[in-house]
């Protein structure tokens, strides 16, 4: 027995899902979470899960991680004191960054306050030309001057960033030393380490971001490893990055900006996983949980990575999951606008008090009382029967909407959710036509609690031809973490024309990555067999402010023998424009400015599928209740549970699909296939729309 | 009953703002200027089929929804019913066709639903280049709109689908870099081309009547809803005088004087008193004046309302024909941005005792560009880096005001020094705020920002346009004025040599450097203690 334990912590549960690499054989769990300290559910959590499933601990080899700690403590601002530390005649980066509001008219809304106060930001006499060379070198009397002060300011852990270290970290490394020798406890985060790419601002701030994060994170992670230890083992610990793939602790507490959207992420990658499993290897996910609803695009079974994103306000530049969140979640309250229309979200009823039919004190309508109104949520409510709702609660915060816009009851709940509906399909629409690909030609994988409730209006309105749910809805980011493979992004920042004479530069600094790569495999003791390195270029047209991330080689091995000439650089960055843009000019000079290496480590092995079914002719229902698909009235719908509906069964809506932790209801006219991999494959038909 | 009840009409909204989003990435993606593609300087809008706007891009700019309301005007006006499916207009003058200055062109498409007239999909891009008599078609010096760049009228360009190439050929004639201009244009017909087919989409969706009907309604509850915000003013006749600092060719100490007069929720504008228009680029159109008091008027009372003819419409303007606030031909118009600023600025200036609670302290009130340009010694070729620059917002009566950033009518984004650094030959030996600019205040004012740039191995030329160098940001409630702008020569020895506010074509030496202060901002209120800035 080898078992892998994703663990992924929302904001309510605490998801696992275990794994025996050994046979196969997989167990899913759900404790509350302990927001004080996250670590507290995952370390009883385990506990519980070995006790009630038969999972003896000490044959957990891998514990992968999702967290929000990070992002938490950055939107709460619960960060550390943090010195910034720039060149000369530049302290002022962080405050004036790009020197634009957040909104154009709001006089009042403001963008955040840096994290390093007036008195915190502090300049060296230093000074680096664009090619990297110094132009006023740092004097050892200066550095110890700057790292007297710098230890003296009280400061827990500092961010420095000097003008083009990214070409050379000579000043910052010289800079570390100085404060190392003076402040041996004080974390040093260099902007040449966390982000070594040309844009000062942008840089600055990331690695400001990690700076204010790591005490607090490398704390936890510590805590956690420690804590882990003790009851297993043979354990590591991987913690899931923003980007997808997993880090260890070590770097996870060198490199806390990197878990930002770490949560998130790990739907993403469990998205795909189950994607690929399911034979549709492009989806669009909907994953809808309380207060919002998180929309990717996984193409041929991939997910697709963007590299800035902003994180409670502060852009962060880094590879990332590309996701758009959009204010819509089962708790998403309806509300008048000034003007008389009707709106639903960004504002939540989150857990506390929660929706009103929760029966916690909560008045005001939301998305999860239309449904129960509608009959698409059943009273006996989630958790099977654990967690009742209360209809009489949900109509009585949905009349007012309905006597104000003058309609009946149910009008009033199937308004409601059109409208958050409409606000997901304007999010579907801008990760697909607005980037270039055409929604039909995705499925809509729909999980988190909320998103097989929704997902069939959402394909319907773009023209999708169908829904994919998968077999267990509601822990997808668990899933996620466990197939995740051991990850690092590698980055040289060097601007070479695309040329000929710029070859040899280029092929120097590939090897000087693929040498990066190697070390990073080493000391992360990973298999030979799983090991895989991608290698991408930035590229533009020279005076373009703004690169493609163009994928040139990929494969077990990669060195700078890999990397292609120059018109076959040149032929995959018009196909990149192409993509993005629409067009290409051929004859336009081109540029290199950045080259990327990804190295990953394969830890999840894939099981044999599962048995061949035993198709069962006609699924049988657990009983009927009336539902309202459409304004004309409710049709009697069977009630199926999920776990009794085995691969290869088929049937046809009106129905109801109950389980754990998720309600899909099935469209009169609309087809259900369960897949080989137990997810089911909703087909639109006509009706219901 | 138009058949839209609350519901209805947010989803019918939601699909505009879709179509309006949907369009303006894809112009956006599609151009080739820097001004589109990365500064974001253009707007996308759908009008009912008699040209009034029922919705904008949310990124749209607000000089933009005027000009694009100007050309659909002169459309229906000179066209009347002669418009068919697949017509495709375009305008940029703003003495005959609504815009507001010439590098920003409009066009705008009718979308027709079973032969009937629906609506109209407009889309506005700052073009990198018009014409005209310098690069750029912004520069100062000029002095009537036929120095500025080609004047393009009310046009039929595509006429049932097929764009007329030969009025497309005097266009780029008429440009420098033509074939990126031609980028752009097709970027803007594509994009006109795309929001045709969304509507279409939509009209056939809800039918011919029911988009006029919804329209109609947006309309309505977007009039009512401003209606109630104009409410909040409280009656009476509210004052203000400023004075912008030059034209930077003949004219100084430019007097802008507004009364606004508010009686039972209605507002008028009386900008008499105002000056002549100038022989600088500064002057507004109607249409310009008009998009600057509906910026300060939306700040203050209902920031998140949609924008909508509605909207547009909800006050009354008057300003003095042939006054730089309603200037006629041949007025020179490129430089409108500073002057925009400027009328915001009396706005909020007269509002502020109707409104103490809302009105912040005046904003750094300018547009503060600077050119650098010369010979790259590194390859030979000629190099242009343009830059416009933050500065102070005023101190507000809740809280201070914001250090180094974009205020008013603009919001575009700095360039990064590492940018700068690699693409030109310059060095960047200052970025950071203006010390003691912000205005001292209980709540003090923003302080502008601070650039020092100097050549390396060759000599530069620098203009610089900046406003609030003599009249300073004002203060409000007993706070201070902001410090103002500021240009200066830097010799190799750190002396430094004030420079005017409009410099136009100086030489900077070699060691030599020059350094631009935006203006701060005032302070609100009396100060606590000490001074502070």
């Amino acid at each position: 027995m080898a078992w892998t334990v994703g663990v992924d912590v929302g904001g309510t549960f605490t998801d696992f899902h275990a794994r025996d690499d050994a046979t196969g054989r997989e167990v899913v769990f759900k404790r509350p979470s302990t927001p004080t300290d996250p670590g507290e559910a995952i370390l009883s959590g385990l506990k519980a899960l070995s006790a009630a499933h038969d999972v003896p601990l000490e044959a957990v080899t891998r514990v992968a991680h999702g967290t929000t700690v990070a992002t938490n403590a950055l939107i709460q601002r619960r960060g550390a004191r943090i010195a910034a530390v720039a060149t000369q005649g530049f302290r002022d980066l962080l405050e004036i960054g790009r020197q634009v509001r957040p909104h154009m008219y709001d006089l009042n809304l403001d963008k955040p306050e840096p994290l390093a106060g007036p008195a915190l930001r502090f300049e060296v006499a230093e000074r680096l030309d664009y090619r990297g060379e110094p132009v006023t070198p740092l004097t050892d009397a200066e550095a110890a001057r700057a790292a007297a002060e710098i230890a003296a300011s009280g400061a827990e852990a500092v961010a420095i960033c000097f003008l083009f270290a990214y070409l050379n970290p000579a000043h910052e490394q010289k800079l570390a030393a100085a404060i190392r020798e003076r402040a041996p406890d004080m974390r040093i985060s260099l902007a040449s380490d966390v982000q070594p790419e040309f844009r000062e601002y942008e840089r600055f701030q990331t690695t400001a971001i990690n700076a204010y994060l790591q005490p607090l994170t490398a704390g936890y992670v510590e805590r956690l490893a420690v804590g882990l230890r003790e009851i297993a083992p043979m354990a590591t610990l991987g913690v899931n990055q923003s980007s997808g793939g997993l880090m260890s602790p070590v770097r996870t507490s060198a490199y806390p900006v990197r878990t930002a959207l770490s949560g998130p992420a790990a739907g993403a990658v469990g998205a795909a996983h189950i994607a690929r499993r399911a034979g549709r290897p492009n989806v669009a996910t909907l994953d809808m949980g309380g207060t919002s609803a998180d929309v990717a695009l996984i193409t041929d079974g991939l997910t697709e990575i963007a590299f800035q994103r902003a994180v409670a306000g502060f852009p962060i530049r880094l590879a990332m999951v590309d996701i758009d969140t959009v204010g819509a979640g089962g708790g998403s309250i309806a509300w008048f606008d000034r003007d008389g229309l009707m709106k639903v979200g960004p504002r939540s009823a989150g857990a506390e008090p929660g929706p009103a039919c929760y029966g916690q004190g909560g008045t005001e309508p939301t998305v999860t009382d239309a449904n129960l109104v509608l009959g698409r949520l059943a009273e006996t409510g989630l958790l099977d029967g654990a967690m009742p709702l209360r209809r009489d609660l949900a109509a009585a915060a949905i009349r007012p909407l309905a006597e104000r816009v003058g309609v009946s009851l149910e009008a009033a709940a199937l308004g409601l959710l059109a409208i958050a509906v409409a606000n997901m399909t304007r999010s579907v629409r801008r990760m697909s036509v607005e980037r270039g690909r055409d929604p039909r030609d995705f499925a809509l994988m729909a999980f988190g609690g909320a998103g097989p409730l929704h997902a069939r209006d959402v394909a319907a309105e773009l023209g999708m031809a169908d829904v994919l749910v998968p077999p267990a809805p509601g822990i997808v980011c668990a899933e996620g973490l466990l197939v995740s493979d051991q990850k690092e992004d590698f980055v040289a920042s060097q601007r070479l024309p695309l040329a000929e004479a710029s070859l040899e530069a280029a092929r120097a600094a590939v090897a000087g990555l693929t040498a990066d790569a190697a070390a990073w495999f080493a000391a992360e003791d990973l298999p030979d067999a799983g090991r895989t390195l991608e290698l991408a270029l930035d590229l533009r047209y020279v005076g373009q402010n703004f690169e493609l991330i163009t994928p040139v080689a990929a494969g077990p091995a990669i060195g700078p023998a890999d990397l292609p000439g120059v018109d076959a650089l040149a032929a995959l960055f018009f196909a990149a424009h192409d993509r993005a843009y629409g067009f290409h000019d051929p004859a336009a000079a081109i540029e290199i400015v950045n080259f990327r290496m990804t190295a990953r480590g394969r830890l999840y092995r894939a099981s044999d599928p599962p048995a061949a079914p035993d198709a069962a002719a006609t699924p049988v229902s657990v009983g009927h209740r009336p539902v309202w698909f459409t304004p004309s009235g409710p049709v009697e719908a069977p009630v199926y549970r999920r776990e009794a509906l085995s691969p290869g069964l088929t049937f046809e809506g009106p129905a109801i699909v109950d389980q754990l932790d998720a309600t899909t209801p099935v469209f009169p006219g609309d087809r259900v296939e369960v897949r080989a991999d137990g997810s089911l494959l909703i087909t639109l038909g006509g009706g219901g729309a | 009953m138009s058949g839209f009840d609350a519901i209805g009409l947010e989803i019918l909204s939601n699909a505009l703002k879709s179509i309006n989003d949907e369009c303006f990435v894809a112009l956006m993606k599609a151009s080739y200027s820097t001004n589109i593609k990365e500064r974001h300087d253009h707007s996308t809008a759908i009008m009912n089929r008699d040209g009034r706007l029922i919705a904008q891009a949310d990124m749209s700019l607000p000089i933009h929804v005027a000009s694009m309301s100007g050309l659909m005007q002169c459309v229906r006006a000179k066209y009347g019913d002669d418009i068919h499916a697949g017509d495709l207009f375009v305008a940029n003058d703003p003495h005959v066709a609504g815009g507001t200055h010439l590098p920003d062109v409009n066009f705008a498409a009718p979308v027709f639903v079973d032969g009937r007239l629906i609506a109209f999909v407009c889309n506005i891009a700052h073009h990198a280049d018009i014409g005209g008599m310098a690069a750029g078609s912004m520069s100062g010096g000029m002095t009537e709109i036929y120095q500025e760049g080609l004047r393009i009228p009310a046009t039929r360009i595509g006429k049932r689908g097929e764009i007329d190439q030969e009025i497309l050929d005097i266009f780029l004639l008429n440009a420098r870099a033509p074939k990126e201009r031609r980028g752009d244009y097709y970027a803007q017909i594509a994009a006109a081309r795309l929001g045709e087919r969304r509507v279409t989409e939509l009209g056939r969706r809800y039918g011919a009547e029911g988009v006029g009907a919804g329209f109609q309604e947006l309309l309505a509850r977007s009039a009512a809803r401003i209606a109630d915000a104009l409410k909040i003013v409280p009656d009476g006749v509210y004052r203000f005088r400023d004075m912008m600092d030059d034209d930077g060719v003949a004219t100084q100490d430019i007097v802008f004087e507004v009364a606004v007069e508010a009686k039972a929720g209605r507002l008028t504008f009386d900008f008499a008193g105002t000056a002549p228009q100038t022989a600088g680029n500064i002057n507004l159109t109607l249409n310009a004046t008009r998009s600057a008091v509906i910026y300060a008027l939306k700040a203050l009372l209902d920031p998140y309302a949609p924008n909508t003819q509605a909207v547009i419409d909800c006050v009354e303007i008057e300003a003095p024909s042939g006054s730089i606030a309603n200037a006629l031909f041949p007025a020179s118009v490129a430089g409108r941005a500073h002057t925009c600023q400027r009328v915001i600025d009396v706005v909020m200036g007269a509002l502020a005792p109707a409104l103490p609670d809302r009105v912040p302290a005046a904003p750094n009130g300018a547009n503060t560009m600077a050119v650098f340009s010369g010979t790259d010694p590194r390859n030979g070729e000629a190099y242009v880096y343009l830059e416009t620059i933050g500065g102070g917002s005023g101190g507000r009566p809740s809280k201070p005001g914001k250090d180094g950033v974009q205020t008013g009518i603009t919001n575009t984004s700095n360039l990064p020094v590492e940018a700068i650094e690699t693409e030109y030959p310059l060095m960047v030996l200052e970025y950071g705020l203006a010390p003691g600019s912000g205005g001292a205040g209980l709540h003090p004012g923003g302080r502008g920002i601070r650039r020092v740039v100097r050549p390396v191995g060759h000599r530069c030329t620098f203009n610089g346009v900046g406003e609030r160098f003599r009249h300073a940001p004002w203060g409000l409630n007993g706070g201070a004025p902001g410090g103002p702008g500021r240009f200066a020569m830097r010799s190799a020895n750190g002396d430094e040599t004030p420079l005017p506010g409009k410099t136009g074509d100086l030489v900077v030496p070699e060691g030599g450097a020059v350094l631009v202060d935006s203006p701060g901002a005032g302070g609100w209120g009396k100060p606590a203690g000490g001074a502070e800035g």
